[in-house]
């Protein structure tokens, strides 16, 4: 039998009888659904002591260190939205903001300047590159990607739609705009930005922690998507000499640091031979 | 009679008066033969043991009045499921109840040893040889020092001007008080380091924010506009810094020095409660006054186009500021009185 109670309160919320041993923490979750309605699968996090981990859903009930009656603890989540529907969300709305101030729609800057189109060169470039980046990773989204967990807190959502389209509309703003100022050395400057914005595109792979790694960075870098993400942002700043794509850039590099940290740290506790000369993200230095 | 842990496997043979033992290991079988006194009488008693893994060939023995016991150490780390290489149990084997542990539990008991030394390092390094402490405690209290002596100089130039010329004392406060509170508020930048480097156990971020509003304040709206350096205000928001100040710094200096003087304590925690709302506010009108004449001059704020391709416009920077600044006072207010509810609340505690 199961027995489930509310972690923080121990109200007793639930009983299963007749649970099979093999049944999985999955199979739980849906009896426990059918009893709570309100509390579908994804959004319970079920745990063997009130303040320890979740029990993934793979684990099955026989294996777990409980007697006959086993008792579990719930918390609620709360509501739940698929990462995958959070992702097509965040990336295809920087995609259609950006191509918005490009071509100049009505509202966005004066009258005289609807639907013109930018005289320099580099701004289509610009444009090129950012739509570029971003269906990228809308195809990534929906073919690439492999999630550990289904599904986000919602207010997630919302979190990271201000953040990508706020900054979106800030950095398309400036560059699109009709007094926009090209980049200080001209030609070079704009070629150099290309091939580390074209680098940092093409050589990002999602690095699993099983997988042999195959590209040198992976050599010197936990988490060399990240580096290579900052690199073609950096590239983009580069590129359009426009201080919001800076501070885009920044902004973005220290949360993936923060995220590089961690997942470095849970490699060095998982590999015990970690390669000790590897740091999170950036070669020897972070 | 046997038991096993990870590491080694425990032999327990009993007999009594035990003469001449001989107890060797070759390829990785023992060989026990011994005389003495056991449950067939005094024999010479032997026998003859494989061992089911490699084991180290230097059985270490002791010896009883009434039993042998044998340490033979594993090559390898392992749990074995018997001891004897043979799947059938020799018929004078038996488990050795008394020292028996299942894996389980001999995992714990290493994990326990395991903790027990790291519990004895950690005291051993609580004990900190640390050279510079006294160098580190010498530049703390100069530290708190010289910023007491820097905002008493200016809470008594300003209460002394006061009294002498009554209001008219508001409006040059800043030409006369500026150049000191430059000197102070620049130092304040050391207490960032001091936060930063473990110097000193405060957290971080709040320092950070209360030596950046000011100095905002400070350098940013007073410094640059000399139409702000006229306005009343000023006095206001000088003497609320320093009149903080002056119990805040001597607490820490005493605190460094290891005295703690009870009223001092009391005011460091009570007095911030209401200058330091009143401060925010002065700080505010401040920014109030401010953000017109930041509009008319157009300081600070860049206009396209320009090399970087963006728009600053200060007066609604400064509009945001305001924001920030009420919710900053806000928070803060609710984490100095915890702090303070803390320090002053329970009767004896040892002081952070």
């Amino acid at each position: 039998e199961v027995e489930i109670l509310d972690a923080r309160t121990r109200d007793k919320l639930c009983f299963l009888d007749k649970v099979e041993p093999q049944a999985t923490v999955a199979d739980i979750k849906n009896l426990f659904s059918k009893a709570h309605p309100q509390w579908y699968p994804a959004r319970q996090s079920l745990r063997l002591d009130p303040k320890g981990r979740s029990l993934k859903d793979e684990d099955v009930l026989q294996s777990l260190p409980v007697g006959t009656t086993a008792t579990l603890y719930f918390r609620d989540l709360g509501a739940q939205i698929s990462w995958v529907t959070v992702f097509l969300t965040e990336y295809a709305g920087p995609l259609l903001i950006y191509l918005l101030f490009y071509f100049r729609v009505p509202f966005l800057y004066g009258p005289r300047y609807d639907f013109t189109a930018s005289r320099h060169r580099v701004v289509h470039l610009a444009c090129c590159c950012h739509s570029f980046h971003y269906v990228k990773r809308l195809l990534e989204t929906l073919f690439v990607h492999r999630f550990s967990h289904g599904t986000m807190p919602l207010r997630n959502i919302f979190k990271n739609c201000t953040y990508y389209w706020g900054f979106a509309a800030w950095m398309a703003y400036y560059i699109n705009h009709p007094l926009y100022t090209p980049p200080a050395y001209g030609d070079e400057q704009v070629k150099l930005a290309l091939a580390v914005f074209l680098v940092g595109s093409k050589t990002r792979k999602i690095p699993y922690p099983t997988r042999n790694p195959f590209t040198w960075l992976f050599l010197l870098v936990s988490c060399p998507n990240y580096t290579y993400e900052v690199g073609s942002w950096i590239g983009f700043t580069i590129m359009t000499q426009c201080l919001p794509v800076a501070l885009f850039s920044l902004v973005g590099f220290v949360q993936m640091a923060i995220w590089a940290q961690g997942k470095h740290r849970s490699y060095l506790r998982e590999f015990r031979d970690y390669p000790p000369l590897r740091s999170p993200i950036v070669p020897f230095l972070l | 009679h046997w038991a096993q842990r990870h590491r080694e496997l425990f032999l327990r043979v009993d007999l009594s008066d035990v003469r001449n033992p001989d107890i060797t290991i070759t390829d990785n079988v023992l060989h026990f033969r011994a005389q003495g006194h056991g449950a067939k009488g005094d024999n010479i008693y032997e026998f003859e043991i494989e061992f089911l893994e490699p084991v180290e060939p230097k059985p270490v023995c002791r010896m009883t009045q009434r039993q042998l016991n044998i340490t033979v150490q594993k090559k390898e780390s392992n749990w074995w499921e018997r001891l004897t290489k043979q799947e059938k149990r020799p018929l004078f084997l038996a488990p050795d109840f008394d020292r028996w542990l299942d894996e389980s539990d001999a995992e714990m008991e290493l994990k326990e040893k395991e903790e027990e030394k790291i519990n004895k390092m950690k005291i051993e390094s609580r004990v900190p040889k640390d050279p510079f402490k006294h160098l580190k405690k010498g530049y703390l209290i100069m530290y708190n020092l010289v910023q007491f002596l820097g905002f008493s100089w200016i809470f008594v130039n300003m209460t002394v001007r006061l009294f002498i010329l009554g209001k008219d004392s508001f409006y040059d406060t800043f030409h006369t008080i500026s150049d000191m509170m430059y000197f102070c508020q620049t130092l304040a930048l050391m207490e960032i380091m001091n936060s930063l480097i473990g110097l000193v156990r405060s957290p971080l971020i709040p320092s950070v924010v209360q030596v950046f509003g000011r100095n905002f304040v400070l350098f940013v709206i007073l410094g640059s506009l000399e139409e702000m350096q006229s306005k009343p205000v000023v006095f206001f928001i000088f003497y609320f810094w320093s009149i903080t100040e002056l119990f805040r710094y001597p607490y820490y200096m005493l605190s460094c020095m290891g005295i703690e003087w009870k009223p001092l304590t009391w005011l460091r925690y009570t007095v911030w409660i209401p200058l330091y709302p009143l401060g925010g506010l002065a700080e505010a009108v401040c920014i109030v006054q401010s953000i017109p004449i930041f509009s008319e001059t157009g300081k600070f704020s860049l206009g396209l186009p320009n090399p970087l391709n963006v728009t600053i416009q200060f007066p609604f920077v400064l509009q945001i500021y305001l924001i920030a600044l009420f919710l900053g006072v806000f928070v803060n207010f609710r984490h100095l009185y915890k702090q303070r509810k803390h320090h002053l609340g329970p009767k004896k505690r040892k002081m952070k």
